[in-house]
């Protein structure tokens, strides 16, 4: 034992490491594909960033143990965006000049996306993502492409949700962040477009914990709803509980935040039908349910189903188009191929992009708030309505 | 003249008894840290060459920008600030509404005015404006010292990132500013990223420069006396609220520049590169190279982007926890580093 002990086994593992690499360069003749992925694994998008690359490295497994694209292995070169615009165009000039990929998948902060993308775009490089939600990503440019719908998107649904459910006078209230902010105003103008009236509108800042005042103003309005854009669960949570106690007993209309685990438990019973609405996986689509499984299955655990979804379809969409130009150095073909697309997949059936690299075909959907008795951790405590309708 | 005697003499000796310099060398940390960074970065440069160091070079100039204008404060003058991001924040935002030529009337989102101004018209602005917001802030901070400088910079930090993601109408909060101009003279644009790094290193150079003619100067020697003793060097006559004020406001419109620079180079900004977090990082970065020396600031910043980016490289890690590791490795080597070598690298002077 000791020293020499110590030196055997460093000495054995270099030897070991060689032969692998040795191993490694001799078996194929034509190398993997590979590709880029930039996610924030590190800083305030954490979360989204970690699920995405899990979600990545679960779908590249699985396309090389049923035999790779047309015998070639998918290989992805990760590198972390940590959720700014500067660390994503380091992150981007170190797999586009030292690991020389031309097909980047990600990212998952629009801020870090929107720092890369003028070099992508300048470069003719593809940028590829499925998480980010800013609705400038729209603007990047030719190379620049998304699964995930823009913030705009959820705003002009819930407009017409709220149309089509027989809602002609509405009351907001909103939390004063910018999320919360723009889907307040997106949903606003397309309910107003389609002729709705705003009887009542009210702002919080961040760290309230009372709303009583603006509820009670906006109860004497007497709207035939309530819309809450929050950013924060607790307050997404208090308003619900809150208004119920004011007396208000009709419809509830909410973002995403308010129906979140924590607001639920804050809420409770007075959640009971409130309706959100955002993206999220169809219960009828049989491939969702697979990848959750296969997700559960590999990493232990499920967050962000439908990010999750997404970050694992761009992974298949990619196979799909290197299939198609064969060579991952042809971002322009990649392009291409991802403007002819309609793609099958976890988020959505025959989904595409349209001139913008805006993924047209997927909506967001409706969820309603189960229970208490029937909320398990499972089904999220919600149940899914169906898809948005569009007009 | 001292420096050219010194050395000749130096360089006679170990003509004489070539086993001297080593014998000399050998325990001197400050000569060893210079070799392993610089001879780090060179290797580097070498080995990953072409764009990818072209990148790791211009954060190095922006980041060194920035520590050798906190040195000034902290090291010369003993007032540890953390809100230096702010101005480093005012200067970047300056530069981007004034040069932004984005239209942002096609976006769904916050549409902010347009002025479209040219670099070397805005640059000025933003390190003005950097300067006034220091001169307004310096005045009521210079009621503080120590401990509570510390918090009330940490409190100066606060409010500017909050500013930044709060005022709508003119930082689009959290949506970021696109399309920064990046710098013209007449035809020749700076668009290209080594010609972008030369500029960035001709701004370093000016900046140590002055920094350099303040520190030798005797205005550079009050500021010093400030930080071993303040009251000592109040007796004497000196007003030392100017001398912190002045130091204050050179130190916030250098790091005003630093922004400008960034937002140019990098053509798109949001608050989350003016977090707190940030701060606290050019605060070891400048401790890390070693307090009160200009050189130090130097190669505290080369030796942090080096650390950072050479992480890049480490081989054999699972790739979903690619970048903790990284950020774990990178704060157990900061802490080594305080632990042994707690003046910095060729600093003099502890906290």
């Amino acid at each position: 034992m000791g020293f020499s002990f110590i030196k055997r086994l460093v000495a054995f593992s270099l030897l070991a490491v060689l032969v692998v690499v040795a191993a490694g360069c001799g078996e194929e003749e034509k190398g993997p594909f590979r590709i880029g992925v930039m996610e924030s694994v590190t800083g305030a998008g954490e979360t989204y960033g970690t699920v995405a690359v899990q979600a990545k490295q679960l779908a590249v497994d699985e396309i090389n143990a049923a035999g790779g694209i047309n015998g070639r292995m998918l290989e992805l070169v990760v590198e972390d965006s940590k959720c700014n615009a500067q660390d994503a165009i380091t992150a981007y000039n170190k797999l586009t000049d030292v690991d020389e990929v031309k097909i980047i998948l990600g990212t998952s902060c629009s801020g870090a996306m929107l720092g890369a993308a003028p070099l992508a775009e300048k470069e003719g490089v593809v940028m590829f993502s499925g998480l980010a939600t800013n609705p400038d990503i729209a603007e990047a440019g030719d190379y620049i492409f998304r699964t995930s719908l823009s913030d705009a998107t959820v705003g002009v649904d819930t407009g017409n949700v709220l149309w089509a459910d027989g809602i002609r006078n509405l009351a907001t209230i909103n939390e004063s962040t910018d999320y919360a902010e723009g889907v307040r105003r997106t949903t606003t103008a397309q309910f107003e477009k389609l002729g709705g009236q705003i009887v009542a509108a009210e702002s919080y800042p961040s760290d309230t914990t009372d709303y009583r005042t603006q509820l009670t103003k906006i109860l004497n309005a007497t709207p035939d709803a309530l819309h809450i854009a929050a950013q924060a669960e607790a307050s997404g949570g208090t308003i619900i509980k809150q208004v119920r106690e004011l007396g208000y007993d009709g419809p509830i209309y909410a973002d995403v935040v308010p129906i979140g685990t924590t607001a639920l438990e804050i809420a409770g019973e007075a959640a009971t039908g409130v309706k959100a609405i955002t993206p999220d996986l169809d219960p009828a689509n049989a491939k969702a349910q697979e990848v959750l499984a296969a997700f559960r299955e590999e990493y232990d655990y499920v967050t962000l189903p439908w990010f999750l979804g997404s970050a694992y379809d761009n992974v298949y969409i990619a196979a799909e188009c290197l299939k198609k130009t064969g060579d991952d150095q042809d971002a322009d073909g990649f392009r291409d191929c991802l403007y002819d697309i309609t793609w099958s997949g976890t988020i959505g059936v025959d989904y595409s992009f349209d001139e913008k690299g805006e993924v047209v075909g997927l909506s967001n959907a409706v969820l309603e708030v189960l229970p208490v008795a029937e909320r398990t951790e499972e089904n999220g405590g919600y149940r899914v309505l169906g898809a948005a309708p569009s007009n | 003249m001292s420096i050219a005697t010194g050395a000749i003499r130096g360089l006679q000796e170990v003509a004489r008894d070539p086993g001297s310099w080593w014998r000399r060398s050998k325990g001197s940390v400050e000569l060893w840290a210079n070799l392993i960074v610089l001879g780090w970065a060179l290797v580097f440069m070498l080995w990953r060459g072409g764009g990818f160091a072209i990148t790791v070079g211009s954060v190095f100039a922006i980041w060194a920008v920035l520590a050798v204008s906190l040195n000034l404060v902290v090291g010369y003058t003993g007032l540890l600030s953390v809100g230096h991001i702010g101005f480093f924040g005012i200067g970047a935002y300056a530069m981007a509404v004034l040069t932004s030529s984005a239209s942002y009337e096609q976006l769904r989102t916050e549409a902010i005015p347009t002025f479209g101004w040219p670099f070397f018209a805005a640059l000025p602005i933003s390190v003005v404006l950097a300067g006034l917001v220091a001169l307004v802030v310096g005045v009521a901070f210079n009621r503080f010292r120590d401990d509570i400088y510390v918090l009330v910079s940490f409190g100066f930090a606060v409010i500017a990132f909050t500013t930044f993601l709060s005022w709508r109408n003119l930082t689009r909060g959290a949506f970021g500013i696109h399309q920064v101009a990046r710098p013209a003279i007449g035809p020749l644009v700076f668009d290209g990223e080594l010609e972008f790094l030369a500029l960035l290193l001709v701004f370093l150079g000016l900046v140590v420069l002055i920094s350099w003619l303040i520190v030798t100067s005797s205005f550079g020697r009050v500021l010093t006396a400030i930080r071993e003793d303040e009251e000592a060097i109040e007796v004497f006559g000196y007003r030392t609220t100017h001398y912190k004020l002045a130091i204050w406001v050179i130190s916030a419109m250098m790091a005003g520049l630093a922004g400008a620079l960034l937002a140019s180079w990098s053509t798109f900004i949001d608050p989350n590169s003016f977090v707190l977090l940030e701060s606290v990082l050019l605060v070891s970065i400048v401790i890390l190279g070693g307090l009160a020396s200009i050189w130090g600031s130097l190669l505290g910043a080369l030796a942090f982007v080096m650390l950072e980016e050479g992480m890049r490289f480490v081989p054999f890690l699972p790739s979903e926890f690619i970048g903790q590791i990284r950020q774990m490795i990178l704060g157990i080597l900061l802490v080594l580093l305080m632990l042994f070598r707690p003046q910095g690298l060729v600093g003099r002077f502890k906290l």
